[in-house]
């Protein structure tokens, strides 16, 4: 038996799996040893042979165990050593996104549409080109207001205009629906006027309630503007001044304090610490007149979206929001 | 609106109020203050009188003085040219450091020893005069010599800008934005009004006469005066530089000072351009012009009432006869006249349409009594009228319908203080009805809301409680929203595909869309005042905007490039429509180690499979469009349900060089016929599918449409679906190539036996063969 005890040792000094295998059929393959030693004991003495047979299975089975075992350490090993042969530099693969970005000031105009549509306002479009009663007139700005001055608007040829604000569209539904109403209209407006604050087109949201009268107050225009500035721009203190638009009276503006600085003070605000981000009103009797509604009351409001993107991503540059520049949109993939 | 605390402080008392405060009270109250500027001048600069004044021996424009500072004399060398003995002056002496920076050291000038500086209003941190040193004089308050200048408050002022909404006219003068303080403040105006003693003076009476036509709305009221040795006080020319406007004249910078002061509109006239040759009674005549505005006329036109003053009735001389005129005219009448006939209008006009100040008088003596506190004039006596009578508006209002608007209970009492603050008069009908009548001043107050306006003003905004608003609920989820939910979805699809979005403005150049063959807007419907010529139409395409943010992109070294917007655009009849572009140059994808830093080039299948990856499944079939951004052998229309909707081609490789492009793709589609909408499902086989590929011999300009159509019409049994996969050509193919189609089989029913798959492709090859004549390689 001192024969099978060599293959122990050899079992243990196996290097790989390939050497196992071979070991495995020395071993118990056909020609294998332990088929030898089973064929010698056949010439054995009966007495012994039951002795042999035990000690040869005990032998053929510890080996077994052993040969299994040795593989399966040399199969984790080699594993290893393939794993370790594939390995690489993970850091020449920090990477960039490929995927493209949507614009900051649609992506802004899609959070305010959000707010007011689960707020259920309706969404209402219309036309850029337009006339000037739903414009002007019917907004309680005639023919001789300051306001009108051509430098601010672009008109046609045949007397037609591009809408200056997106009021119109407040308009002409009203025009077509009775009350009570609940819309914004957001879209793109435009005023004759180009320089480093100013483009000759930008996006506005304006919005609309109109229900019976004495049924709208300015104190429920409060609550809405208050709760939507809070969901735009997170924990910031909200300001009403009292201000002056044809088609609201009284009439605001709304300030949040500078989410730059947080109200200290900085050139983003000029050191006031507030911020200048909405006008709004109780609406006009002469607007209501225009409409033809009778014994209602209504509130509007109206902002900028270029703005609230600037601010709530500290856009420096209104011209750049138009040039289709990579090296900014690349920010908001 | 400009205006300073000491300049208030002349009409109001505002003894212990803050900068920071009367700030605060302007923004609660509707004035928005845009800037705040603090003046300040910095230590060591002192207050000194020039005692001698020599010439400089060795150089012509030096001056040598003598200046007294208080406790000594100091010699000080300057070099301005309206330095003179006798002079107050700003001394900056040793050791003070100057605004700039600058640390004020003895120098010797020219072998003359100099002690310090005299100094101009810009040198010590104040605004620029533009006139030399500054010249001192009692208009600053009282100042000892040797006082340091910081402790002077009327030259260390505080400057507020504010920010005036268009229905204030009344708030375009200093007088008129501390009217409004009165109110927030509670504290009175300060009494102006002077007992004058005009005894010994000469009437105007009799050197001026003014008739006038009927009906024209107009107040006027003349002074004159026999102007001599007038000198522009200190702090006028301080004041006026911080105003930031400057006047010829020194009688007409005072006629600015006074109306910027009072709000009256003030114009002083060449007394002898009214009067006729040789005679010295000088007649004025209103009269309404050829365009219907009110004018002032002698010989020729003197002014437009409101609206301009004609060169030829200005003053031009130091001395001699003055005519000053203050004037008033409702301010929609001029307003209105100008947007039926436009006529160049002068400085003043912004306040004249926006409403000017009616009480003249006031701001009539104030003009005064400035010229004769600061020259050796003569003034005439009296003045000369004409008078308008205006009915007051009368406004009623009760204290619920108050109360309703503002949705809170406001105080009786405070209403009836805040109004008579104000300046208007109110009266009780009943315990809770308010009838009011409005100040002239006021003419934007024409109804209950305005009354309102003025009650939240000064209520304070933030003193109204915010309520939620109760609705009667709606279903408010119309057609407009599910477009703008579409629009949404697409971009965020683009969005993910790898395109950035861009805005570009609906304006084109028309000049680019004529030399690209698209259609511009018909002459009569244009633009009629355009902002810039390269913005002076509206665009018929969203392609020339994405192609120059591409050109763009690329000087600014993106080699992958991947652009879409969608957006409004315009035929030539002006209807708008939507539509979405999608442009895509250069580099698949950016330079890495998997690509070896030699990404593939877009192609036409790759660019058509990213569209794909956004709307869906589509056909593509040849196309001529009709503009020549175009490459004219890669264009395609897109297809889908058989309609088509847009446009898919490379650009012409001329258009590539003329926007220093790398090749490039782009699409532009109809954004109203792309799909949206719920998707259904159709049963799918568990079976096993089989793939099996044929490779056709056929002509090279036969099209694959054709091949498509050819097999589609065959209804094989089990084909799934089958598309190209290879294409190759070579010298022994001749005017022949190799298509390989792969084709996928499956059936519901049952796993596909190779019999099955041999019919079926049988009958494809069959079809082919009897249809176009083309067969297996």
């Amino acid at each position: 038996m001192n024969l099978l005890r060599e293959w122990y040792d050899a079992i243990k000094d196996a290097q790989s799996v390939e050497q196992i295998e071979e070991i495995r059929i020395s071993v118990f393959g056909k020609k294998g040893v332990l088929a030898e030693q089973f064929a010698k004991m056949k010439t054995a003495p009966n007495e012994e042979k039951s002795k042999i047979a035990q000690e040869l299975n005990t032998h053929k089975s510890a080996l077994m165990n052993e040969l299994t075992a040795r593989k399966i350490t040399l199969q984790t090993l080699e594993l290893k050593e393939a794993m370790k042969a594939e390995s690489i530099d993970v850091s020449l693969f920090s990477s960039k996104s490929e995927a493209g970005g949507l614009h900051p000031v649609m992506e802004t105009m899609d959070r305010i549409v959000e707010y007011f549509s689960s707020m259920n306002f309706a969404v209402k479009t219309g036309g850029m080109v337009e006339d000037d009663f739903n414009n002007f007139e019917a907004l309680n700005l005639p023919k001789y207001h300051p306001a009108r001055d051509m430098q601010d608007t672009f008109y046609f040829k045949d007397e037609m205009l591009l809408r200056t604000h997106t009021s119109p569209v407040q308009i002409r539904t009203m025009m077509n629906t009775q009350p009570p109403i609940r819309m914004i209209a957001p879209g793109a407006v435009f005023r004759r006027d180009y320089d480093i604050t100013h483009t000759p087109m930008f996006h506005q949201i304006e919005g609309l309630l109109v229900d019976d009268e004495g049924k709208v107050s300015f104190a429920n225009l409060k609550f809405i503007l208050e709760d939507f500035l809070k969901y735009m721009f997170g924990d910031v203190e909200v300001r009403f001044r009292p201000s002056f638009f044809p088609f609201t009276e009284p009439s605001a503006e709304v300030d949040i304090s500078c989410v730059f600085c947080k109200g200290k003070g900085c050139r983003v605000c000029s050191k006031t610490g507030w911020l200048e981000v909405l006008g709004c009103g109780i609406v006009d009797p002469n607007v209501f007149e225009a409409v033809k509604y009778k014994n209602v009351s209504g509130y509007a409001f109206g902002l900028g979206v270029e703005r609230f993107a600037m601010l709530i991503h500290q856009i420096g540059d209104l011209r750049s929001l138009f040039e289709g520049d990579i090296k900014l949109l690349e920010q908001f993939q | 609106m400009i205006v300073t605390k000491s300049w208030l402080n002349e009409w109001i008392d505002l003894d212990g109020i803050s900068t920071d405060y009367l700030a605060k009270t302007l923004n609660s109250i509707g004035l928005e203050v845009d800037r705040i500027q603090s003046y300040s001048v910095p230590n060591k600069i002192i207050f000194g009188r020039v005692l001698e004044c020599e010439k400089h021996p060795e150089a012509d424009k030096l001056n040598i003085c003598q200046v007294d500072i208080g406790a000594s004399t100091r010699q000080i060398v300057c070099g301005a040219s309206n330095i003179r003995a006798g002079l107050d002056v700003v001394v900056a002496t040793i050791g003070a450091t100057m605004p700039d920076g600058t640390i004020i050291k003895p120098v010797k000038l020219r072998g003359v020893e100099s002690d310090g500086m005299i100094c101009s209003a810009k040198e010590i941190g104040l605004e620029d005069t533009q006139d030399g040193i500054l010249e001192l004089d009692s208009s600053i308050g009282e100042y000892t010599l040797g006082q340091e200048v910081s402790e002077n408050s009327t030259l260390c002022d505080d400057l507020i800008e504010i920010e005036l909404t268009a229905n204030r006219g009344d708030c375009l003068s200093v007088r008129g934005i501390a009217r409004d303080l009165s109110a927030a403040f509670d504290r009175p105006l300060k009494d102006k009004s002077v007992e004058e003693n005009e005894d010994k003076r000469v009437g105007i009476g009799r050197i001026l006469s003014l008739s006038h036509e009927p009906n024209l709305h107009v107040n006027l009221r003349y002074k004159a005066v026999d102007l001599k040795d007038l000198v522009l006080p200190c702090i006028v020319k301080l004041r006026l530089a911080q105003i930031e406007e400057k006047r010829e004249t020194d009688i007409e910078s005072v006629m600015l000072y006074a109306t910027h002061s009072s709000g009256v509109i003030l114009r002083a006239y060449n007394y002898s351009f009214f009067c006729e040759d040789n005679n010295t009674l000088a007649k004025a005549h209103l009269a309404s012009d050829d365009n219907g505005y009110a004018s002032i006329m002698a010989k020729e036109k003197a002014s437009t009432v409101g609206i301009i003053q004609e060169d030829v009735s200005k003053v031009t001389y130091d001395e001699g006869t003055v005519l000053i005129e203050a004037s008033y005219i409702p301010p929609d009448i001029i307003s209105r006249k100008m947007q039926e006939v436009k006529m160049p209008s002068g400085p003043m006009y912004y306040r004249t349409s926006r409403g000017s100040e009616p009480e003249l008088d006031q701001g009539l003596d104030f003009c005064l009594r400035l010229i004769d506190s600061n020259s050796n004039s003569s003034l005439y006596g009296g003045n000369i009228e004409l008078g308008n009578d205006y009915e007051d508006t009368v406004i009623s209002v009760s204290k619920k319908e108050i109360d309703k608007i503002i949705g809170a209970d406001i105080d009786k009492v405070k209403i009836t203080n805040i109004l008579n603050n104000l300046g208007f008069s109110t009266t009780k009908s009943s315990s809770d009805k308010f009838v009011i009548s409005v100040p002239r001043y006021r003419h934007d107050i024409s109804h209950k809301q305005d009354i309102v306006e003025e009650i939240v003003r000064l209520v304070g905004i933030d003193n109204i409680p915010s309520k939620a608003f109760c609705f009667t609920e709606d279903n408010r989820l119309g057609d407009d929203y599910l477009t703008y939910k579409k629009r949404q979805s697409y971009r965020h699809k683009a969005a993910f595909s790898g395109f950035f979005e861009s805005v570009h403005f609906v304006f084109d150049e028309k000049k680019v869309l004529q030399k690209y063959g698209f259609e511009t807007l018909n002459e009569e419907l244009e633009l009629l005042n355009p902002i810039v010529n390269t913005l002076d139409t509206l665009r018929s395409t969203l392609l020339t905007g994405l192609l120059k943010a591409a050109s763009h992109n690329s000087k600014n070294g993106y080699l992958s490039i991947k652009l879409f917007e969608i957006g409004s655009l315009f035929n030539s009849k002006r209807e708008e429509s939507l539509k979405m572009a999608m442009l895509f140059s250069g580099d698949r994808e950016s330079q890495n180690l998997s690509n070896a830093g030699k990404p593939a080039k877009v192609d036409f299948g790759f660019f058509a499979q990213k569209l794909s990856d956004i709307i869906g499944d589509f056909k593509l079939r040849e196309f001529e469009t009709s503009h020549s951004l175009s490459h004219i052998y890669q264009c395609a229309e897109v297809m889908i349900d058989g309609k088509p909707v847009g446009e898919l081609f490379r650009v012409h490789p001329t258009v590539e060089d003329d926007y220093d492009l790398d090749v490039t793709y782009m699409c532009e589609l109809d954004f109203g016929k792309l799909p949206y909408g719920l998707k259904t499902a159709t049963n799918t086989s568990k079976y096993q599918a089989s793939f099996k590929d044929l490779s056709l011999i056929m002509p090279q300009d036969m099209s694959y449409e054709k091949v498509k159509t050819t097999i589609e019409s065959a209804n094989v049994n089990n084909l799934v679906r089958f598309y190209p996969v290879d294409r190759y050509s070579d010298e022994s193919l001749g005017e022949n190539m190799s298509l390989s189609i792969r084709f996928v089989l499956q059936s519901s029913e049952k796993t596909l036996e190779e019999e099955d798959i041999t019919s079926s492709m049988d009958s494809i090859l069959e079809s082919l063969q009897s249809s176009l004549g083309i067969g297996l390689r």
